[in-house]
């Protein structure tokens, strides 16, 4: 499968490329019998490649980055790649989605979840925000050098901005709002590191879906460090898609001494991408998304107060989580409010179920089939609680 | 050689054979390696549990070249890029996993940087050196490996088709969700069908029971697999109904023409405008709704608590669709004021929402009545169960084209038989039969929807 990545060539083809217009143009590049000599082992004049995402799928765009780190050579060549998506939200391979983001607020908005197979934090994505992935060789990883080429890139369409990375990889403009940060993956042979720019994003979603779905988690999971967030747009209000884009595939040749064009590519292409469809089903999974969730437990306190009694009831729920599923749980209800015979089955019923609303609910309906009247009704209660806590 | 074989070997609980296989390896091996011996580094701190007279190969450094049967070596942490001192680990693998060269044993994630740590050799993990979570720094060590061991005999839960050829003669011990050679090549040693056609019950739910993998030479082991609570409540419920209610089934047969008919002929213009296809469930979930409200017996249910017979207003059906983790029975609610449309909507969404394992609690709360479509699998005829707390259920089965007697000539017609299983303690005979009755009438002729017949 990958024999043709490997071959040398004398295809030189590629190099005189042109440029391609981003957004509206069609690329005429990107039939596949061109894009598919595109990681051809190269010549000393062509070791960098600029490619730009046609797809603003976030799994698509997450296979694609997968994709090239397993298939592309990166020992004699490296690869910016250009990415958006549709809105979603994103989080580091070791993180918690329970505790980073708020799944039902997500899931009414229909903002999909996906993680990816770098590290760091928590991240929300729409077309606002530019995705910048450095892959190099591991030998040639630098990741200081790699903002430099976006900060430099900055500070040429618009001198006087004030942008400056930090020694956490961050950007910062005027010392103080964060426009991008960072994460990154070191495999066997190669490395990329990826990171943000916030151009115009919408900041008031972003504020809504990044924040905990239910109290009481308690793991050791990788924590997201909130930071006050601005948009490029706010203080460079000229700055269109066009000129930036633009900008960045001159500083990245620049900093590297290669004379890339840009090349859009277009993940779904089977003949150019053999098995990233693959990858893409496997970012999709729950197993992947949830199921890698370092183990936790969760600790709360669910309030069964009804509208009919006035005495307050409150039920203590414990829950151990690993690999997404319930491995023990333990729900203090009072035997007064509920006999402790259908709190014990409801407990039976979770254990194994993944840590999800629906993951039960086949279960929980079946239980709640078996009873009637008052009972019925407490029991369904106790359940929308526990369910609740499960995002 | 013997005496150090003996050594290593203890406590693996191998059988003689393979030990004796494996000797045979080391024997020869073991002329090479006293050659290389005198370029290695012993690590005294290693307590070892053999005597130190004897040679053990424990290395400080990876060897890929030569392979030895069954050195353990510890991997420690790679160096960290960019002056990063220290990082977190996690997992991917646990101990008693075999893993083979360069696959991923643990990530370690340092300053939003994923490392991937390798296996060096094919092996089984030994021994994990830090908690998950646990902070590493350059060089701590990580985990221990017990190289070359494809044939070990630790628990390994992978599938049997990968079983080591060297192990045939004795079976490894199988853990529990293995799956070893079963008696008959054929038949795969599922649990029986929960019960005479339960409404569509033909999924096998859980992982529980893999697809055995062809038995090698038709061996006769047994797998015994704990029955999981879903299936343990269901089993539990279908008991109970079958104990509690006078369960009777009448049968019917539809002539399925004129549906068929109407559905040819107003399919493409029901999908432009309603954008989903026309579907028979429709009709059927219409006539059941139309006899259920004519007849409130069999929407009714008998509360044996307060010895009470519920009658309900409304008409709540539960469709009893297959999912890959099982049956669920999604409820479409208040199908009195549906017509053929909205019921196609209902159930399509529904539908969705179950493949997607998206179903709510609220979604499958409740209901009054149950159709359950066996036909879909080929079913020509049964008796369906009746989903308790309800006192009947519909049964649907295959469309076949059979030679019926119309107007004293023979005809083939696409036929269905239909089955309703009632509570005979509500519901009598002739009640059944006549609710049976229309529903045919209904999905013979929809016009009597239209008339109010």
């Amino acid at each position: 499968m990958m024999l043709h990545l490997r071959r040398t060539s004398l295809l030189r083809g590629w190099s005189g490329v042109c440029r391609c217009q981003t957004g509206n143009q069609p690329s005429r590049n990107s039939s596949s019998s061109s894009t598919s000599s595109l990681f051809v082992a190269p010549d000393s004049s062509s070791a960098g490649l600029v490619l730009h995402s046609q797809s603003t799928n976030v799994y698509q765009n997450l296979a694609l980055e997968d994709w090239i780190d397993a298939n592309v050579d990166l020992q004699q060549r490296s690869i910016l790649l250009l990415w958006r998506n549709r809105p979603a939200v994103v989080i580091g391979r070791h993180q918690n989605p329970w505790t980073e983001c708020n799944l039902p607020a997500m899931r009414r908005m229909g903002i999909p979840l996906a993680r990816r197979r770098s590290g760091g934090g928590t991240v929300f994505h729409d077309l606002g925000n530019l995705n910048l992935t450095f892959f190099t060789s591991k030998k040639a990883y630098d990741r200081q050098r790699n903002l430099k080429v976006v900060t430099e890139a900055l500070r040429r369409v618009r001198p006087g901005l004030d942008v400056q990375a930090t020694d956490r990889f961050d950007i910062l403009l005027n010392g103080h709002y964060k426009i991008s940060g960072t994460a990154s993956r070191l495999s066997r042979k190669s490395s990329y590191h990826h990171c943000t720019l916030l151009h115009s994003a919408d900041r008031s979603a972003l504020s809504t879906v990044l924040r905990p779905s239910c109290p009481g988690i308690h793991s050791n999971a990788t924590p997201s460090v909130p930071s006050p967030v601005a948009n490029l747009l706010d203080h460079a209000p000229t700055l269109q898609w066009e000129e930036l884009l633009d900008g960045l595939v001159n500083q990245y040749n620049a900093e590297f001494g290669f004379s890339s064009a840009l090349t859009l590519v277009n993940p779904t292409d089977e003949s150019v991408f053999p098995g990233l469809s693959r990858m893409e089903t496997e970012l999709r999974s729950w197993d992947w998304t949830f199921g890698k969730t370092p183990k936790f437990s969760v600790q709360t306190l669910l309030d069964l107060t009804d509208g009919r009694s006035s005495a307050r009831s409150s039920a203590q729920l414990h829950m151990e989580v690993k690999n997404g599923l319930i491995e023990s749980c333990e729900l203090d209800v009072p035997a007064d409010w509920l006999p402790r015979r259908l709190s014990g089955e409801l407990v039976n019923m979770l254990v194994g179920e993944r840590f999800c609303p629906h993951g039960a609910a086949a279960a929980v309906a079946l239980l709640l089939r078996s009873e009637s009247g008052e009972l019925q009704t407490r029991l369904h209660h106790l359940c929308d609680a526990v369910l609740s806590v499960m995002g | 050689m013997l005496s150090r074989s003996r050594c290593v070997y203890q406590g693996l609980g191998r059988s003689l054979s393979a030990v004796s296989q494996v000797n045979n390896v080391l024997v020869r091996q073991s002329v090479s390696g006293f050659s290389v011996s005198s370029r290695l580094v012993y690590r005294n701190s290693q307590p070892c549990e053999v005597p130190s007279s004897v040679n053990v190969f424990h290395t400080r450094y990876f060897k890929t070249s030569a392979v030895h049967r069954d050195e353990v070596i510890t991997v420690k942490t790679p160096a960290f890029a960019e002056s990063v001192t220290e990082g977190d680990v996690r997992w991917e693998k646990a101990v008693g996993d075999s893993v083979t060269e360069d696959e991923v044993v643990c990530e370690i994630e340092t300053d939003k940087t994923s490392v991937q740590v390798p296996s060096p050799a094919a092996g089984v993990i030994e021994e994990l050196l830090v908690p998950d979570g646990g902070k590493v720094e350059g060089g701590t060590p990580l985990f221990k490996l017990r190289k070359g061991a494809a044939a070990a005999a630790k628990a390994d839960p992978s599938p049997a088709a990968e079983a080591p050829p060297a192990a045939a003669p004795p079976p490894p011990p199988p853990p529990p969700p293995a799956s070893t050679p079963t008696a008959m090549p054929t038949v795969p040693p599922v649990p029986p069908p929960t019960a005479p056609a339960k409404p569509v019950s033909a999924v096998k739910a859980t992982a529980a029971a893999p697809a055995p993998a062809p038995p090698a030479a038709g061996g006769r082991g047994e797998n015994r697999v704990k029955m999981n609570r879903m299936r343990l409540r269901i089993a539990q419920r279908l008991k109970e109904a079958q104990n509690t209610c006078a369960m009777l089934t009448t049968f019917n047969e539809v002539d399925m023409s004129n549906i068929q008919e109407m559905r040819k002929i107003h399919k493409d213009a029901f999908l432009k405008k309603h954008n989903i296809k026309l579907g028979f469930m429709s009709a059927f979930v219409k006539a059941a709704a139309h006899a259920l409200t004519d007849q409130p017996a069999v929407n009714a249910v008998i509360d044996d608590s307060t010895k009470e017979i519920v009658y309900r207003d409304y008409v709540d059906i539960s469709v009893a669709v297959a999912t890959p983790k099982g049956l669920v029975v999604p409820v479409i609610r208040n199908v009195e004021t549906m017509n053929f449309s909205d019921i196609e909507k209902a159930i399509n969404a529904l539908g969705e929402k179950a493949r997607k394992n998206e179903l709510a609690v609220e979604d499958m709360d409740g209901g009054t009545f149950t159709i359950s479509n066996g036909g879909v699998f080929g079913s020509l005829f049964g008796t369906p169960i009746i989903n308790p707390p309800q006192s009947a259920i519909l049964g649907m089965h295959g469309i076949f084209d059979r030679p019926v007697a119309i107007n004293g000539k023979v005809e083939i017609r696409p036929m269905m038989y239909v089955a309703l299983t009632y509570d005979h303690r509500l519901i009598d005979g002739r009640e059944a039969v006549t609710f049976l009755r229309k529903i045919k009438a209904v999905v013979e002729d929809p016009r009597v929807l239209l008339l109010d017949m």
